[in-house]
């Protein structure tokens, strides 16, 4: 089973608003993809609606071997996979979300503890690693109020990390941080894509995502208009909003 | 010093035509009033009348040999009430200098048979303050510590029959009782006005809106009145049904404190532990509730310093508070000419304590301000 995520004829409204029109995606384990388009395409609700923060409408979307329930579903209570899906799926987001009340480590810890019952000692120790692999170690203690934008994000991603999850989701991961800051949460992507970690990433940085990724998405108006390698999409793409767009954010 | 003040009153007093007029008027005018208010404190008053009546005003009509009783009460209340102080202030050693000033000032007004029971009492608010600030274990402690502190009261009060508490100790009962059973049924029903699920939603918002568009007063009349028709094995004492009327009034404002404060939590924080897997029920308890309430505890305090203000309402089911021990000292005949002592001293004491819980809570607030992002 080599297919992580499979959407198949995914609709999404808000009312009457259609968001996603009929879109068909499927990503591999060990892919990176990476969702670009226009601020409203849909590719932050794309990529919401595979760990259910959003639900769908009708289609189909398996997501690490479960079936995502469909929104008459979940609203009538069948949620059993939800958490499942959960547990080995992480989220990045634009503004970091983590826990003000609790220091670095608790941030990384409650979720292991609370939801994989590992005892603290193991979660911290596992805590620790993470925070060593993105460079945190020294703050470990501190409150995230006390750090700066690119290393909440880097916490942030350790806190996914530390539930050892299948699929990480990264929804703008560099929107709200400085441009100095960027830099530094990029490189714990890179490693992490490196590594083998499966991803989908929507993002704004071109470049990024031209070096990281493995297929990009082109999403708009809520459909998707091409899928392709970096270099071709980039170099030479068909569609032709695909092409204006790239045009336009290109420019700079 | 002098040279700066007196750039102070001409910057602050005197800077303007208009400014000048209004100091003239509002400062001879508040002096003359301090005035009268001293002279007559000093010279006419006659105070001898707050001691001779001190038990009445605050334990009202509990049997004077029984008196050890609300004692003990006054002490595990001083107990809850320091240990709480310590979760947020810790202890310094200039704090014992001024719990002695207390000591001295309490012992002057009540005279030196009750200094031994006084110190104890203050010895005990001390040592629990110690406590909380210097060891952070025993404050996980606190929440059922207040239950079973509430519990211990109400067992040590109730033998000489709970129809005869009264006085200020009553008053502070009735808002220690309140304000701790309260805070919780107030959490639920701002979390149930929040729920998915629609019936609970329409339960809790009919609850709050209808506790909050009626008058306290008429909801503990007909808590007094339901109580024994609907319970009428239980036979409970007018001061229980007076303290369920004030929770459940009281319980819908905490309600809509909390809601507030749930609201105040950023949607991300949500989002963020639902894509870890937690549960809604780890989620709500373990970071929603924790921001929600740390931006509702200015307002909650403040609740309690209404709960307490509200308290001499009581007398409406026949009950003794402070305010109505006062009132009840001057239908004795005997005191008919001590009206403005009684009520100076009623007014002095309410300020005492309202001020004090205002200063806790602003206190609370700078600190809570400090301790976020």
């Amino acid at each position: 089973m080599n297919t992580i995520v499979d959407m198949k004829n995914l609709n999404k409204f808000y009312g009457s608003h259609h968001v996603l029109k009929d879109v068909d995606l499927s990503v591999s384990r060990g892919e990176v993809v990476v969702v670009i388009g226009a601020s409203g395409s849909g590719k932050s609700t794309l990529i919401r609606c595979v760990n259910g923060l959003e639900m769908y409408q009708n289609g189909s979307l398996l997501v690490d071997g479960y079936q995502m329930p469909v929104e008459e579903d979940r609203l009538l209570g069948g949620e059993k996979e939800l958490v499942a899906i959960r547990k080995g799926v992480g989220m990045v987001f634009q503004q970091f979300n983590l826990f003000p009340h609790k220091t670095v480590v608790e941030n990384i810890t409650i979720a292991p503890m609370r939801v994989r019952k590992k005892s603290k000692d193991e979660a911290e120790a596992t805590a620790l690693k993470l925070l060593e692999r993105v460079g945190l170690k020294a703050h470990a203690y501190k409150y995230p109020g006390q750090l700066s934008g690119g290393q909440q994000q880097r916490v942030a991603i350790a806190r996914s990390l530390a539930m050892e999850p299948h699929l990480m989701l990264f929804d703008e991961p560099t929107s709200a941080l400085d441009p100095e800051m960027i830099g530094e949460v990029l490189d714990v992507m890179r490693e992490l894509a490196a590594d083998g970690m499966t991803m989908m990433i929507v993002t704004h940085e071109m470049g990024f995502a031209r070096e990281v990724a493995d297929r990009i998405v082109y999403i708009d108006q809520g459909a998707i208009l091409e899928i392709g390698k970096p270099d071709e999409f980039f170099d030479n793409p068909k569609n032709d909003r695909a092409r204006s767009f790239l045009a336009r954010v290109l420019k700079h | 010093m002098i040279a700066r003040s007196l750039t102070w009153s001409r910057h602050n007093l005197f800077g303007k035509p208009f400014d000048v007029l209004l100091s003239l008027t509002v400062i001879p005018g508040t002096l003359w009033l301090i005035y009268q208010a001293v002279a007559w404190a000093v010279g006419m008053a006659q105070w001898d009348i707050i001691p001779q009546s001190l038990r009445v005003l605050m334990i009202g009509i509990f049997p004077a040999d029984q008196a050890w009783r609300s004692w003990v009460a006054v002490a595990i209340i001083a107990a809850l009430l320091g240990a709480a102080l310590g979760c947020v202030f810790a202890f310094r050693t200039r704090h014992a200098g001024f719990l002695a000033l207390v000591l001295a000032i309490l012992v002057s007004m009540t005279g030196v048979n009750t200094l031994a029971a006084l110190t104890a009492v203050l010895v005990i608010f001390a040592s629990a303050w110690i406590l909380t600030s210097y060891v952070p274990m025993s404050r996980r402690v606190l929440i059922p510590a207040s239950f079973t502190g509430l519990i211990a009261i109400f067992a040590v009060m109730s033998p000489p029959g709970a129809g005869l508490w009264g006085g200020l100790l009553l008053s502070v009962l009735l808002t220690l009782v309140t304000a701790v059973l309260s805070l919780p049924i107030g959490v639920l029903l701002a979390f149930g006005r929040r729920s998915r699920f629609s019936s609970l939603r329409m339960i809790s918002t009919a609850y709050i809106e209808v506790m909050r568009s009626v008058p306290l007063i008429l909801v503990v009349y007909w808590i007094w009145i339901l109580m024994p028709v609907l319970t009428p094995e239980l036979n409970l004492a007018d001061v229980v049904r007076g303290m369920v009327g004030f929770t459940l009034f009281y319980s819908a404002y905490v309600a809509e404190y909390v809601r507030s404060g749930l609201q105040a939590v950023p949607r991300g924080q949500t989002e963020a532990a639902r894509s870890l897997g937690m549960s809604e029920f780890d989620i709500n308890r373990s970071i929603v509730l924790p921001q929600a309430l740390r931006v509702v505890v200015p307002p909650l305090v403040g609740n309690v310093l209404d709960i307490f203000n509200a308290a001499p309402l009581v007398f409406i089911i026949g009950l003794t508070d402070f305010l109505r021990a006062g009132q009840m000292i001057l239908a004795n005949p005997q005191y008919g000419n001590r009206t403005y002592e009684v009520y100076s001293f009623l007014f002095f004491t309410y300020f005492l304590v309202g001020s004090l819980i205002t200063f806790v809570a602003r206190k609370l607030e700078a600190h809570l301000a400090r301790g976020s992002r």
